[in-house]
């Protein structure tokens, strides 16, 4: 890198831990062949609660992806982000031994539910048993940042560490927020976010938000952008992407991916959905104006698609209020629909199924929808071929955040 | 007082108990030789070794003193430990 030119965030790696995949070839598999991960709610203590349908990770063992020492004093959502970091540092072939400087490396994540199956199993011996049957992991597992602190135990890496809370829309937050680590100094970031929100404490803590499906149907559960669109279906899982430093990467022969090109996020507030459209148009002016992009350079967007007729109905205005005419014509799809909404994880999740989306040229399509009734061209059915440069990632939480992340392929920046 | 010697903490149910509370899989020999070393060696952190006490605790019946946690070594904790035994909670 010479002198003059600017540091910015390429992604290297990828790993996921998906409803529908763990691993990133399983998971780009199953997404662009539009499968869907969606069924029953299975896990124990759960049948009893209005909600039917979710996106359970299976086929995932803990003991074969995370050592016993942190299996002990971990959360589910922990070990999913744990294992993700390790299939991502894999996925970027990067080892110890291109690793050595610690202070070089930070883990940045985002949760929005933490570790309350942990939580649940403690508080439960403290009111059968008493205190002193409480394990002191307590102290940290059920913590939302738990997932930050174990990555970097794990790996040794002593660099800049974070965690965002900032509501589902964290997701793509982390991803900013490691971008201006790499630009302030840092050369490698670990970042992503995992959620496990399907055990029994933490569904009753999701009994409150109206935009939960009740459907039990799995393939009428989650279907935004249709007249049947009747709230969101909940999942577990997410992704971690490995971000470097572009002149770094490209020194040690790494495979610049993608760039971290542009972001921004508003607030406008818990459950307002009409209002979120000023909100989400405002995120994503301001990241296509980092990014250096106008409106025509976006390529294909993955919508946030809540699944609620006001949710789905402000997102869509947002995009024509910030794309302008050019929101009717770019391809928007949410592979999302295949998965349920992990939480935070969704967010990173997208964003990494829009990076393998831009390098194999094809917009993933959105499973169980159809019949689309908003002024968008939604990739429905099957994938659609296409030259993906840039890509526009959007993410809203249930309680107010909008979040607007720019992609762009390849090391292309703003400033090239 | 007959009942000190089978009240003793042992270093191979030490090590059982680093494995059951703190997923520390440590062979009862190399604990017994490296036991003037630190718990770090072996790598059981503190609240690992809180993890121990509170299991001991609950599994004689009495409390430890309060800086048990806090010993540095195998022998150090065994000492303190069954030291507390003998003295007859």
């Amino acid at each position: 890198m010479t002198a003059g030119e600017k540091r910015r965030a390429v992604v290297t790696g990828i790993g996921v831990v998906a409803p529908t995949g763990v691993g990133v070839e399983a998971y780009w598999k199953a997404t662009a062949e539009g499968v869907t991960a969606l069924g029953p709610i299975t896990r124990e203590g759960c049948g009893h609660f209005p909600m039917r349908v979710a996106g359970e990770v299976r086929g995932f063992d803990p003991q074969a992806m995370v050592e016993d020492t942190f299996l002990v004093q971990t959360d589910r959502f922990s070990h999913f982000a744990m294992a993700a970091a390790q299939m991502a540092l894999a996925d970027a072939r990067l080892g110890r031994g291109d690793l050595t400087d610690p202070f070089s490396v930070g883990v940045v994540t985002a949760a929005g539910s933490g570790g309350g199956e942990f939580g649940q199993r403690e508080l439960q011996k403290l009111w059968a048993n008493g205190p002193k049957h409480v394990g002191p992991y307590q102290s940290i597992a059920w913590f939302y940042a738990a997932s930050t602190g174990q990555i970097s135990i794990r790996g040794g890496f002593k660099g800049p560490c974070g965690v965002v809370a900032s509501d589902e829309a964290g997701g793509l937050d982390a991803l900013a927020h490691g971008d201006r680590e790499v630009r302030r100094g840092t050369d490698t970031l670990v970042v992503g976010a995992a959620e496990a929100p399907l055990a029994p404490y933490s569904m009753a803590c999701q009994l409150g938000y109206a935009e939960l499906s009740r459907e039990s149907e799995p393939d009428r559960a989650y279907r935004p952008f249709t007249p049947s669109a009747c709230g969101f279906v909940p999942a577990e899982g997410g992704a971690v992407l490995l971000l470097e430093e572009a002149g770094t990467a490209r020194a040690r022969g790494a495979d610049l991916r993608a760039t971290v090109a542009g972001h921004a996020a508003t607030f406008t507030g818990a459950s307002q959905w009409e209002k979120s459209r000023e909100g989400l148009a405002h995120a994503i002016e301001g990241a296509l104006a980092q990014a250096g992009c106008r409106p025509g350079d976006v390529d294909v967007v993955f919508a946030d698609a809540l699944g609620t007729p006001e949710a789905d109905r402000a997102e869509a205005l947002a995009l024509a209020d910030a794309l302008g005419p050019h929101a009717r014509r770019v391809p928007v799809t949410a592979p999302k629909t295949g998965t349920g909404r992990a939480y935070c994880g969704s967010a990173v999740l997208d964003a990494a199924a829009a990076v393998l989306a831009m390098e194999h040229g094809l917009v993933p399509p959105t499973p169980n929808v159809f019949d689309v009734c908003h002024d968008l061209d939604l990739v429905a059915g099957r994938a659609r071929p296409a030259e993906l440069r840039t890509a526009l990632v959007l993410s809203r939480g249930l309680m107010g955040s909008n979040s607007a992340l720019v992609l762009r392929h390849g090391a292309t920046g703003s400033d090239e | 007082m007959t009942e000190q010697t089978t009240l003793k903490v042992t270093v191979r149910e030490l090590a059982a108990l680093m494995k059951q509370t703190a997923g520390v899989a440590v062979d009862p020999a190399e604990l017994e030789r490296g036991v003037d070393s630190g718990f770090d060696a072996f790598g059981l952190d503190s609240l690992g070794l809180l993890g121990i006490v509170g299991e001991l605790e609950k599994r004689y019946g009495l409390a430890l003193p309060e800086d048990a946690e806090k010993c540095k070594s195998p022998a150090d904790f065994l000492k303190m430990v069954n030291g507390s035994l003998a003295a007859g909670v």
